[in-house]
């Protein structure tokens, strides 16, 4: 019997100033699962994560992409995200003279003063940060915490997280992580954009990306050991399961 | 055709909703004036504040003057507005504190149902030594229409004395707008901050001219601008500080954001008839970054409302 998906996408090419940056991408993610999409740098990993979010300038010139069941392959942005699609960017963008607690309450308008000091607590943050600017005041990895804390309020059907360890400190690591158990623990289906093994290690399941291409799905234990023999034997070249991985790579 | 009652509470509520705060109006400790039209609701002051005003033909004459010494504690909340769709307002003001004097006055500009109207605002404001003056003008408008408006400030600041100056639009179309400030800070030490933000939209028309002479040895001064146009709106911004006297500093400061089919001219001039000042500028003229507008939609706003956010940050 297959598995509900929630989010599928089926062949998807997109093309930015004459190059091919996803080349046929086909996945999926199932409702209340983590699920990973490892790579390295450049592999199109965000160009993935933005093309199932519907930014214009990443519209699918081939292949589609269903939403619980939907095509939403022509849906825009705010279309996509009124479903319950959302996507925390790698790099949030920076709003001069909007307090955090206003950017939190974006998220969800109904929320409390003591729901908006819980989402902080999640992400290692004292309540005092409402009050500050979501500007150029904030470190890189403040910034990034606030916009998980904001993922969290909104509570979403599939939350996108591209590269969400990034700017993060050691210490606030682990909650980060922590962070995708307590959404998908409160319904919500993540999908991790990693170039990081041990990121992608706490997912349920996995997909490799390389050049554009998506080359491996399986367990995330599998994905890792693949990803971290340098992905020798190369699966363009040898396209067999690599133990309980299986190449995706057409 | 509205009561005076209707008027005041209109008004008063509007005014109130818009930066005042509950009781800024008709309580024994406020200090504030009421005009609908040219018809004086309500005027109230407290000892160590004089309020004279005489109803005009198109507006009001009025001289405030805040005693030598006095400390205002409440912001002095001036009310004008009218809420018929036509017609003009003239309100004429002479603002006098004198030496030592403190305090901080709110003017709430209110034209909810402005069609075709003129709304000017002349006023000439002097700052004895010591004094400090904060003069904050909020505007609200209505959503549509060409209501014209023209504030024009005169300033004349004294030894030590500070003024600072606000113009905000929180509410509505800007429509044709032209501010026109000019400060001399003459005395040794005086300081001066202009402050202007514009939100314009659909086919308004801004234009926003702050002038500070900087006469007095080490006066300062800085001007800063946040002008946001969308659609078809135009706006324009001279900013001129002129440094003349020793030890003068002065900064421009101009950001104008433009969407759609707006166009913006910024003209920051910093001049230094002195050899021993110092001014200074920056202006930038851009677009709000797709990935501001893109993070917000992702959150479900539509394009409109997550520029609309956007800018409500930048002119805070």
């Amino acid at each position: 019997m297959l598995e509900p998906r929630m989010l599928f996408v089926k062949d998807v090419e997109v093309e930015r100033e004459g190059n091919r940056i996803l080349r046929g991408i086909s996945m999926q993610v199932h409702p209340g699962e983590i699920c990973g999409v490892l790579g390295r740098n450049g592999a199109g990993k965000s160009s993935l994560a933005y093309a199932i979010m519907g930014l214009p300038q990443y519209a699918p010139k081939k292949g589609r992409i269903w939403f619980d069941g939907e095509d939403i392959t022509e849906w825009g942005v705010t279309q996509r995200a009124r479903a319950g699609i959302t996507l925390a960017w790698q790099h949030p963008a920076r709003y001069e003279g909007i307090p955090v607690r206003d950017y939190l309450k974006l998220s969800n308008p109904s929320a409390r003063e003591e729901d908006l000091a819980e989402a902080l607590n999640l992400v290692q943050m004292e309540p005092f940060y409402l009050d500050r600017m979501v500007d150029k005041g904030l470190s890189g990895g403040e910034r990034k915490r606030i916009e998980l804390s904001s993922i969290y309020l909104m509570k979403p059907r599939l939350a996108i997280l591209d590269e969400p360890d990034s700017g993060v400190d050691l210490l606030a690591l682990g909650e980060v992580m922590g962070l995708f158990k307590v959404l998908a623990s409160g319904g919500s289906s993540v999908l991790i954009i990693t170039h990081r093994e041990d990121v992608a290690a706490a997912c349920d399941r996995s997909y490799l990306m390389c050049a554009g291409k998506m080359i491996l799905e399986g367990s995330a234990e599998a994905v890792k050991r693949y990803f971290l023999s340098q992905c020798e034997p190369c699966v363009e070249q040898k396209p067999e399961n690599t133990g309980e991985a299986a190449s995706n790579h057409a | 055709m509205h009561s005076v009652t209707e008027e005041y509470k209109t008004l008063v509520s509007i005014a109130e909703r818009t930066g005042g705060q509950p009781g800024s109006f008709g309580a024994e400790d406020a200090i504030y004036v009421v005009v609908h039209a040219n018809r004086i609701l309500a005027s109230h002051a407290l000892p160590g504040v004089r309020i004279e005003a005489a109803e005009t033909a198109d507006g009001i004459d009025a001289r405030i003057t805040v005693q030598a010494g006095t400390e205002v504690s409440r912001p002095v909340h001036l009310c004008f507005g009218h809420l018929a769709a036509s017609g003009r307002q003239v309100i004429r003001s002479r603002i006098f504190l004198e030496e030592r004097a403190k305090a901080v006055f709110q003017a709430h500009c209110i034209f909810p149902n402005a069609i075709e109207f003129l709304h000017a605002m002349e006023g000439e404001i002097h700052l004895a030594p010591q004094s400090a003056f904060s003069y904050r003008e909020v505007h609200v408008h209505g959503p549509e229409g060409r209501i014209e408006v023209r504030p024009v400030s005169r300033v004349r600041i004294d030894e030590n004395a500070v003024y600072r100056g606000d113009f905000t639009l929180v509410e509505g179309r800007v429509g044709n707008l032209a501010i026109d400030i000019d400060v001399e800070a003459h005395g040794r030490r005086s300081r001066v901050e202009v402050t202007s933000k514009v939100y314009g939209k659909y086919d308004d028309f801004c234009q926003v001219r702050d002038i500070v002479r900087l006469t007095g040895a080490e006066s300062s001064a800085l001007i800063k601008a946040r002008v946001v146009l969308k659609d078809r709106s135009e706006g324009k911004f001279l900013g001129l500080v002129d440094g003349a006297a020793p030890g003068a500093r002065g900064h421009v400061d101009c950001t104008e954001v433009v969407q759609g089919e707006a166009r913006a001219v910024a003209s920051p001039v910093v001049q230094a008839s002195h050899p021993e000042a110092e001014v200074t500028h920056e202006a930038a003229i851009g677009r709000i970054a797709d990935d501001k507008i893109q993070g917000l939609m992702a959150k479900g706003l539509s394009a409109d409302d997550a520029i609309d956010f956007v800018v409500s940050g930048l002119l805070r």
